[in-house]
């Protein structure tokens, strides 16, 4: 057993079988699909939150084999890292059930949550793949921060630094990400919240520009946390690693970000399913990872609220949940845009169905991250309502509701409504939802109450007990 | 009834369709020995189920490894046709040569091969040379090859400089009049793509092979 898995990932890195990178993407792609096919894992387009522990356990035992078959692809030197059952049970029983994220009052306990479970939920805000503006990205991060019901803040990517294109790997991107970490300080200090756990800077994507980040006075401290990424799928490389070992070194929080693509490599709803369990267990082992993000996504649009994008959170989180003791947020990424009824009617069918399968509401990434400045603290709020509103559901009510809630936008899914940025949603000056994006709020709110779902009680219990 | 050749061009078809490569490689040699004209197989088999096999995917009907695996089959019996071509003297039926890249810096690839599976699928000779492509390569690369496009892919915002250079690098060096730079990924918009001189922009794998198509119009002449 070991505490530190890093110096034997890096010589196996070194010493593992040779494979080209296309071998191994067809051999994950068959492998994946043989698995779904021996474990008999079967995707209900009716059934969103199955209510099948023997289900949950078969996806789960797929996604272990699936480590045990093909282990992990390192792209710097082209082999792959293998591990045996022992070294991952052993990786998976000692990872972390509970993590403390930020500091002082501000501080937040993340736990590993069960199924249908009623410890509440932490909830995470910010762009969440969503590219920011320079000028807007102080104004719409504040946005999240304020929201009494979020607790944690995440960084996005913003192209320009000083209104000069960043360059990965250059001085700019340094600088960059120095201004993101400062930016991110100063918001949570500027809302009173100042022991905030801030979660990223996003604009770098070289080691280098990451670790730039780090300031205990204007930038992320050891009670934040850096994103430690997996290549979908199943891939890492040094650069990947190098923060990991950093991180570790500082005690700064890795979190292990995963993207497996609907559509991509695992095929459908199910591969996909064992593809993310498979992640998450390489995320323990190869980062040390103190939680995950569980950022599976549509190849076709980026998104992650139709059905399958659903079935997946419900079907890997009640895995990982039943079976590990690991701490997983999921992302939602949304077709719609900000300002818009759709996006909101998206969010609380993630949100819910997150919580219900063990699952900590991400951030919200509002038109799968392809439209800049789509952000605010408004859908995170929001979020935090549901999640916390569905605390105790049990699966076959959450699955009722996920398809009631289907109701109001998968039939939109080719042409969502592209809704509006930031800075037309909200006053830029009072940082308060504008009249259109609250009437929105308003209207999909009480819809939702009206469907039995109590928003308000479910947050109070979480503040008040 | 339909005759031999028919049914074995069906087979063909149904092979192409389940990515079964040697199935497809053998059956394109005995459609050949029997006779049919090579540019008849490409134009009546070929082209058409692997259009139909990229549609297929476009409406998530099929997934990446079975696109993958059909254009792994469309690339062998591609292979086998033009080779009795050329023995034939028959005129190579290649729709063209594209390099295809994914720029410096920018990591992920998976857009780009589904790009390169679908450009094989449609007879196009793709020179795949991978990610975090210096512009100097995607350049030495171009010009080795005497290509017709080169397909530059950016998912990142923060690679758009990368992509930008790679663009530039061209113009300064004579390569944007020799080859057609195209541009798309993620991070890529039709604005963006005119504003850095590209000579063509797709938005998604489809229409990135419609582009080379129409391109390869204007090149015919040449």
């Amino acid at each position: 057993m070991l505490s530190n898995y890093l110096p034997m990932v890096e010589q196996r890195s070194e010493t593992g079988p040779y494979m080209k990178e296309s071998d191994f993407d067809m051999a994950v792609a068959k492998q994946i699909a043989d698995l779904v096919k021996r474990y008999g894992i079967k995707f209900d387009r009716k059934t969103v939150v199955p209510a099948d522990d023997d289900l949950a356990d078969r996806v789960y035992q797929a996604g272990l084999e699936l480590v045990l078959a093909l282990g992990i692809y390192n792209q710097s030197t082209e082999r792959r890292i293998i591990f045996s059952r022992q070294e991952v049970e052993a990786a998976v029983a000692t990872a972390p059930a509970a993590v403390t994220l930020g500091t002082g009052r501000d501080q937040v306990v993340m736990r590993h949550l069960a199924v249908e479970g009623r410890a509440p939920a932490v909830v995470s805000s910010g762009p969440t793949g969503t590219p920011c503006s320079e000028r807007t990205y102080p104004l719409l991060l504040q946005s999240c921060a304020q929201e009494p019901l979020v607790d944690c803040l995440g960084g996005g990517s913003v192209a320009t630094c000083q209104g000069v294109p960043v360059v990965p790997g250059s001085p700019s991107e340094v600088a960059a990400a120095r201004r993101d970490g400062a930016v991110a300080r100063e918001v949570v200090r500027r809302v009173g919240r100042p022991g905030m756990h801030i979660n990223d800077v996003a604009t770098p994507i070289t080691c280098l520009g990451k670790i730039s980040g780090v300031d205990a006075e204007a930038g992320l401290r050891t009670s934040d946390a850096f994103l430690v990424a997996q290549i979908p799928e199943l891939k890492t490389s040094y650069d990947q690693l190098s923060r990991a070992a950093y991180q570790r070194s500082i005690g700064i929080h890795c979190v292990d970000l995963m993207t497996p693509l609907i559509g991509g490599l695992s095929g459908g709803a199910e591969g996909t399913a064992v593809a993310v369990v498979a992640a998450h267990i390489l995320g323990v082992i190869c980062y040390s990872a103190s939680y995950h993000i569980m950022g599976h996504m549509s190849l076709r649009w980026s998104h992650n609220t139709d059905r399958i994008g659903l079935w997946v959170f419900a079907g890997a989180g009640q895995a990982l949940s039943r079976n590990t003791p690991v701490v997983t947020t999921a992302p939602l990424y949304t077709r719609a845009g900000l300002g818009t009824q759709q996006v909101l009617w998206e969010v609380a069918a993630s949100a819910m169905v997150s919580m219900v399968c063990g699952l900590h509401p991400g951030g919200v990434g509002a038109t799968g991250g392809s439209q800049t400045d789509h952000t605010s603290g408004l859908e995170a709020r929001f979020s935090a309502e549901v999640a916390h509103a569905c605390r105790g559901l049990s699966r076959e009510r959450a699955n009722e509701y996920a398809l009631a809630f289907l109701q109001h936008y998968e039939d939109q899914a080719a042409h969502p409504d592209p809704g509006k940025p930031f800075a037309e949603i909200y006053s830029l000056e009072h940082l308060e939802p504008a009249p259109v994006w609250q009437e929105a709020y308003d209207v999909v709110r009480q819809s939702i109450i009206g469907m039995g779902i109590d928003l308000d009680k479910g947050w109070r219990e979480v503040r008040h007990g | 009834m339909a005759s031999l050749s028919e049914a074995l061009q069906a087979d063909l078809a149904g092979a192409l369709q389940e990515g079964d490569a040697e199935r497809a490689e053998q059956l394109t040699r005995d459609l050949l020995d029997g006779g049919v004209e090579p540019l008849v197989l490409i134009k009546q088999v070929v082209v058409p189920t692997l259009t139909v096999v990229g549609q297929r995917f476009q409406d998530f009907e099929i997934y990446l490894p079975e696109l993958m695996l059909a254009g792994e089959a469309a690339r062998r019996a591609t292979s086998v046709i033009e080779e009795a071509a050329k023995k034939s003297g028959v005129e190579t039926t290649l729709a063209g040569t594209v390099v295809l890249g994914t720029v410096e810096g920018d990591v992920h690839d998976i857009g780009k091969n589904i790009v390169g599976a679908l450009l094989t699928a449609h007879g196009f000779r793709v020179i795949d040379i991978g990610r975090d492509v210096k512009p100097s390569r995607f350049l030495t690369a171009a010009d080795e090859s005497g290509c017709d496009i080169v397909a530059i892919s950016a998912l990142m915002t923060t690679t758009l400089p990368a992509a930008q250079r790679t663009l530039r690098l061209f113009a300064e060096q004579g390569g944007a009049s020799r080859y057609c730079l195209i541009v798309g990924g993620g991070a890529v918009t039709k604005e963006w793509s005119q504003q850095a001189g590209a000579a063509g922009y797709a938005p998604e794998a489809a229409a990135a092979v419609a582009l080379c198509k129409l391109l390869m119009e204007g090149r015919r002449p040449k």
